[in-house]
């Protein structure tokens, strides 16, 4: 047999698994000097290679698995390990498309609740090693006179994304965490019930990446809508009256102030220009 | 062949180790990095990583270069490679004697191969060009298997020694996947050490691995365990001042552990090294 050939009929039966189809490649196998049965030894690769996936995606979706319910969790991931085969040398990228795959599965495509905590936690992964840029502080507005702030525009850090979820995931996402901590401590209650979304709604949410760890926080309305209109590259007096105009006037110009100074302070923004 | 120069006792760099190693310094040649996970676009990885490599010298172990695969180079995953070798400027590169996919799929496992004549031309071939795109020698390591075949042609004492002898790399000489190698398929392991082309071998890898009666796994999940203490001895004596280092990849210990047997690795190479001196005096 040519080695593209025992390639070919070897990855085919890591990827099928253990079954009666195994016996051409079985017979390829020398007998074990040990006693070991040359079915038991091909399942090593075999089984090695799904548990090594699932576990990718167990370590990538806690919440996803904490409001699904760990028997509807393993059942959607085995299918996605059967599915879906590693395209990439970089394990890293192996559940990049797990959300997608959520979004087509006939069981779970309704399932909003769902397809929200997978998104978010897609986004907290990918802020963890997206690309690199150095936080300004609040001080490189001192670089521009009064008269431009209304065209001072704002480059935001590469990792930074802004998500609509539904309400509800931030808070179960969080609880997740709880319930891992309290888990690992074995000091879970009989009977505690897994973290579940609010009914209907949505809410906004920014993931980004802070002092080397994907951070994110909930969003009012009224910073959700300066912060698009921000990273969409509008300039700061133009965000100001799309705001008061957005809000019927509600909105005070102080607010937007502590908006600004606050995607400083979280290091948000990674650059200050002003347009022409 | 420029065999780069020893670095001493090493350890492979671990996530879960990155703070303990930054806030202590602690009594360690040199670190290890698994090159995939730090070819990302930023991030704490990168940033861990400089810091790191600021103090001390680091080497890159690949595990998907797939050498051993009939599919195409890839040469996207090289470019990135070699990204992150112009970054680090580790002593050394390597990757391992294996495969891990065809068709385009990377199933992120060391794969085993038949050890015959077609396979080796194959991975000679590949290995020279992969050096050449990196412009250095890589060291190449040999690989715990599970299954062998019918179909090999050789042992792969001597596939492992006609690969490097053609190919002109280096070797990094997996004590521990000798021994579950030798265990699994019931070759005398010291008679692959001492098959080893001594003079190629850059760096020994030790790890613990899981008795599962019939067979070994090579889970880096325990202790080097004795049987592999007794052949790290014996490799010692043969290849003489080779980088030698710690891998735990699960289970993962507090550091001093890690740190306990560098220094049990230190104590037998100063036992042997002792030895040496008295009876030449």
């Amino acid at each position: 047999m040519k080695l593209s050939d025992f390639q070919s009929l070897f990855q085919a039966r890591i990827l099928a698994g253990p079954g009666q189809d195994d016996a051409p490649l079985i017979a390829a196998l020398r007998e074990s000097q040990r006693g070991a049965a040359r079915e038991e030894l091909l399942a090593v690769y075999q089984s090695g290679y799904r548990a090594r996936l699932e576990s990718f995606l167990y370590e990538d979706h806690p919440g996803l698995r904490a409001i699904m319910g760990d028997e509807a969790f393993e059942e959607l991931v085995r299918e996605y390990v059967e599915t879906c085969p590693p395209r990439n040398p970089n394990a890293r990228w192996y559940t990049t498309g797990f959300p997608d795959f959520l979004r087509d599965h006939p069981q779970w495509r309704g399932a909003k609740d769902a397809l929200s905590m997978a998104v978010f936690e897609r986004a907290i992964v990918d802020a963890f090693d997206a690309p690199d840029a150095a936080p300004l502080s609040i001080q490189a507005l001192a670089d521009f006179s009064p008269e431009e702030s209304p065209r001072l525009t704002f480059t935001f850090h590469p990792s930074l994304v802004l998500l609509e979820l539904s309400a509800g995931t931030f808070a179960a996402y969080e609880a997740a965490g709880q319930e891992e901590t309290e888990e690992e401590n074995a000091a879970e209650e009989a009977g505690a019930a897994s973290p579940s979304l609010a009914a209907g709604g949505t809410e906004a949410i920014v993931v980004w990446r802070c002092n080397d760890e994907s951070a994110f926080r909930e969003l009012d309305p009224d910073e959700h809508v300066a912060l698009s209109e921000a990273k969409a590259g509008r300039a700061f007096g133009d965000i100001c009256q799309m705001a008061a105009f957005q809000q019927s006037g509600d909105i005070e110009p102080e607010r937007l102030a502590q908006f600004l100074a606050s995607w400083f302070g979280d290091g948000m923004i990674v650059g200050v220009s002003c347009k022409a | 062949m420029q065999k780069p120069a020893p670095l001493g006792y090493g350890l492979g760099l671990r996530p879960i180790y990155f703070d303990e190693i930054m806030s202590t310094r602690p009594p360690v040649d040199w670190f290890e990095i698994i090159s995939e996970n730090y070819m990302v676009e930023g991030g704490r990885p990168l940033s861990m990583l400089d810091a790191i490599r600021a103090d001390y010298p680091v080497v890159m172990h690949g595990v998907s270069m797939s050498l051993a695969s009939t599919d195409p180079l890839d040469m996207d995953y090289l470019a990135q490679l070699k990204a992150l070798v112009d970054r680090v400027e580790p002593a050394w590169v390597s990757d391992h004697v294996a495969w891990t996919g065809v068709h385009g799929l990377a199933l992120h496992d060391l794969l085993p191969i038949p050890y015959t004549s077609e396979s080796l031309a194959h991975i000679v071939e590949r290995i020279c060009r992969v050096q050449d795109y990196l412009k250095r020698q890589i060291a190449v390591e040999n690989a715990s298997t599970y299954v062998s075949f019918a179909a090999s042609e050789m042992s792969e004492q001597d596939f492992v020694r006609e690969m490097a002898e053609r190919a002109d790399c280096l070797l990094l000489l997996d004590v521990n996947n000798v021994f579950v190698s030798s265990f699994n398929h019931g070759f005398d392991p010291v008679a692959f050490l001492d098959s080893v082309p001594a003079e190629r071998v850059v760096q020994f890898h030790m790890a613990g691995h899981t008795d599962k009666g019939t067979h070994r796994v090579d889970t880096h999940d325990e202790p080097v365990c004795d049987e592999v203490w007794a052949l790290y001895e014996h490799a010692r004596r043969r290849c003489g001042d080779v980088s030698a280092m710690i891998e735990r990849d699960d289970n993962f210990p507090p550091f001093s552990e890690l740190l306990d047997e560098l220094q049990k690795m230190r104590d037998i190479d100063a036992r042997i090294a002792a030895e040496r001196a008295l009876s030449a005096a």
